[in-house]
């Protein structure tokens, strides 16, 4: 429903720009001579930054320790605006330089990554190269591929990191002793405990990313699809995928004729026992929903001995932001050691550091490794070396719109 | 004898049944660890209330924006339903069925339709991510039913009134405010309210024109709402009623079909 929302807004936009709009303007480029000039003009800007306002504790975390020190540290005032969608922000950037407002946009910061990020920089919508003139650049890892890569598109300072993630398996413990932690075991698991299984229907965010752990299992690896897109390919090798798929889903919740819509309508099942696993694209994500009283204390969670997903995570600068200084400020705070500890703080939000934190000083270090990590979240050690990689964001749509095909409507 | 019993029995039954949906709203936003197929929550939290009222969550902002959208939406709105509801009740004129249809049009076709080429035009004006410009487009859904129930009322209302004051020498001003507006009042009051509760719930056009920087009411509930976070989403929920049951109180009494204002509904 809200993909053909989206794609009929920007048809609509689409039209009404071929009728009456004028031509966008190139992005200029960065005309600064140190940072200290852009501290200096982004005093007293405001910055409305764009994310996705899902989850509380996030949206707690930027409204209240992220704007406070902004207001105090460099005299800028942080307006989050809460997205249900982060092609929301990217169509309403879109919309402005049909409408030629080139000069004067809304958008001052978007929270983004993957499809969104290539979208906008194919359509010259973003700001940049400005990443690698951030003072806390220097923590970054810039020639890790994980970082330069984004859903394997080159980043090009166009985005400056922001954070990492890990997809997780989650299960209650209580009801679970012993969880299958290979793709194989999960799947005799399923067939051995019908009903008891489910995933969010991709396009949900969380339910491709299940869906391609899936896939890489089926198609015996991802390593031969880290190349740009090959329809032939794709034909061919991921039949096996949703062969795989069709055969777990006569065992799944309500005997797979239907799948939950969203990751927070999978929660809910989860939550109420309907079914005993879940999964997050967040290994701090399940601790948090224990503390908040969403989910039973026993719940804890897993990642596959064949690796799960990992990737990071973004901020960019539309073309058309006019406070463009105050939000590379905000950016390079939130690269900064002292942001980067606080958000990966579970009682905050949990989230991975951007920042390589060996490139930190020595007391910082050691702030990091002594971080709660609540109950259910793994450690680093636990997770590290179990991360796969993402594939370019044209598999990923190509598997998006197969599955319904071959799997839902199957 | 027999009828009063029976009389309450209906009220008592109208009251449970307006306030019985809220129940599991007020129990969901005291809980803590709720899950199937505990009855009542297994514990009790504050937690939803103190995150609603955190000032990180801005439901202060929010309820403010969200009254001064909807009073300012009330209020033009009114400013057009008053003459515009005149002409069409008390005079007969060439095209009147045409008027009539034009002016219904955003009840029949949705408002989301148009809004789509108004947002372009309002990015061009600067309207775009503005309170004004919410409030504009809030006049869409928002002017039909002030103007339907305000021509509804003119229909029952006899203007030799205005004559006699007239007559006895008062000025026009003087007329409109102790002959017309005391006598069309209660159909004022009415108009207000849906108005007032139309704008109050509206969400995506609220969403596309001010472009998630007008942050209200709505737009807070629906992204907590997709967040799952149950108890939250039912504090903030009732926090979202409450206005709009205070303002369906205080105007209840004209809300009692015994007057002018919902007397002549289809001589429209």
């Amino acid at each position: 429903m809200k993909k053909v929302f989206s794609s009929l807004v920007i048809l609509l936009l689409a039209i009404t720009a071929c009728i009456g709009g004028e031509e966008g303007a190139v992005t200029d480029p960065a005309s600064y001579n140190n940072w200290e000039d852009v501290v200096e003009e982004a005093r007293g800007q405001t910055v409305n930054w764009y994310m996705w306002g899902g989850q509380d504790n996030i949206n707690a975390w930027v409204t209240g320790y992220v704007a406070d020190n902004l207001k105090e540290q460099y005299d800028i005032t942080l307006n989050m605006v809460p997205v249900v969608d982060t092609a929301d922000a990217v169509n309403k950037v879109l919309g402005e330089k049909q409408a030629g407002r080139d000069s004067d946009g809304s958008v001052d910061l978007i929270w983004i990554n993957g499809e969104n990020f290539r979208t906008m920089r194919q359509g010259d919508l973003l700001y940049g190269p400005w990443a690698d003139d951030l003072p806390s650049g220097q923590f970054v890892n810039w020639d890790d591929a994980s970082v330069n890569t984004d859903l394997g598109f080159p980043v090009d300072f166009y985005e400056s990191p922001y954070g990492k993630a890990q997809f997780v398996m989650i299960y209650d413990s209580a009801k679970i002793t012993d969880p299958p932690t290979t793709m194989d075991g999960l799947i005799e698991w399923i067939q051995a405990n019908p009903g008891r299984f489910t995933y969010p229907a991709p396009p949900d965010f969380t339910g491709t990313a299940f869906m391609l752990h899936m896939c890489y299992h089926a198609t015996g690896g991802h390593e031969q699809f880290l190349t740009p897109f090959d329809q032939a390919v794709f034909d061919d090798a991921w039949a096996a995928c949703w062969a795989q798929l069709n055969e777990i889903e006569p065992f799944l919740w309500r005997d797979g004729s239907t799948y939950p819509e969203s990751h927070a309508q999978h929660d809910d099942l989860f939550a109420n026992g309907e079914v005993w696993f879940n999964m997050a694209y967040n290994p701090a994500e399940a601790s948090s929903k224990v503390e908040s009283g969403q989910f039973p204390e026993t719940t804890r969670t897993f990642v596959f001995e064949e690796g799960t997903l990992a990737n990071t995570h973004y901020v960019a600068i539309p073309y058309n932001s006019p406070n463009k200084a105050a939000a590379m400020v905000v950016a390079n705070f939130l690269l900064s050691p002292e942001a980067q500890l606080s958000k990966a703080d579970t009682a905050n939000w949990g989230d991975r550091p951007a920042v390589d934190v060996n490139r930190l000083p020595a007391d910082q270090q050691t702030a990091f490794n002594n971080l709660p990590r609540g109950v259910a979240t793994l450690s680093d050690a636990e997770l590290a070396p179990f991360r796969l990689p993402e594939l370019q964001a044209d598999w990923r749509v190509a598997a998006e719109r197969a599955w319904e095909t071959f799997v839902l409507r199957e | 004898m027999i009828k009063n019993p029976l009389k309450n029995l209906g009220r008592l039954a109208i009251v449970l049944g307006v306030l019985a949906p809220f129940v599991p709203l007020v129990i969901w936003s005291f809980s803590f660890r709720w899950f199937f197929p505990a009855v009542l929550p297994t514990e009790w939290s504050l937690r939803p209330w103190l995150t609603v009222f955190a000032p990180q969550t801005r439901v202060w902002i929010a309820t403010a924006n969200s009254l001064w959208i909807g009073f300012g939406t009330t209020f033009l709105s009114i400013l057009i339903g008053i003459p515009a509801g005149r002409a069409l009740g008390l005079h007969q004129f060439k095209g009147k069925t045409v008027v009539e249809f034009l002016i219904l049009a955003p009840t029949i076709v949705p408002a989301l339709a148009a809004a789509f080429g108004i947002h372009i035009m309002f990015i061009r004006y600067g309207l775009a991510d503005t309170r004004l410009g919410v409030i504009l487009v809030h006049l869409i859904p928002v002017t039909p039913y002030t103007v339907l129930i305000l021509s509804s009322v003119f229909a029952n209302y006899n203007p030799d009134y205005e004559d006699q004051a007239r007559s006895l020498g008062a000025n026009p001003l003087q007329v409109w405010i102790y002959v017309t507006i005391p006598a069309i009042l209660p159909g004022i009051m009415v108009a207000g309210l849906f108005a007032f509760i139309i704008s109050w719930s509206q969400y995506i056009l609220t969403l596309l024109i001010g472009g998630g920087q007008v942050l209200t009411l709505p737009v807070l509930l629906f992204s907590f709402a997709t967040s799952g976070d149950s108890g939250l989403t039912a504090a903030l929920s009732l926090v979202f009623i409450a206005p709009a049951v205070i303002f369906l109180l205080l105007t209840s009494r004209y809300l009692t079909g015994q007057n002018a204002a919902l007397g002549g509904f289809g001589r429209v």
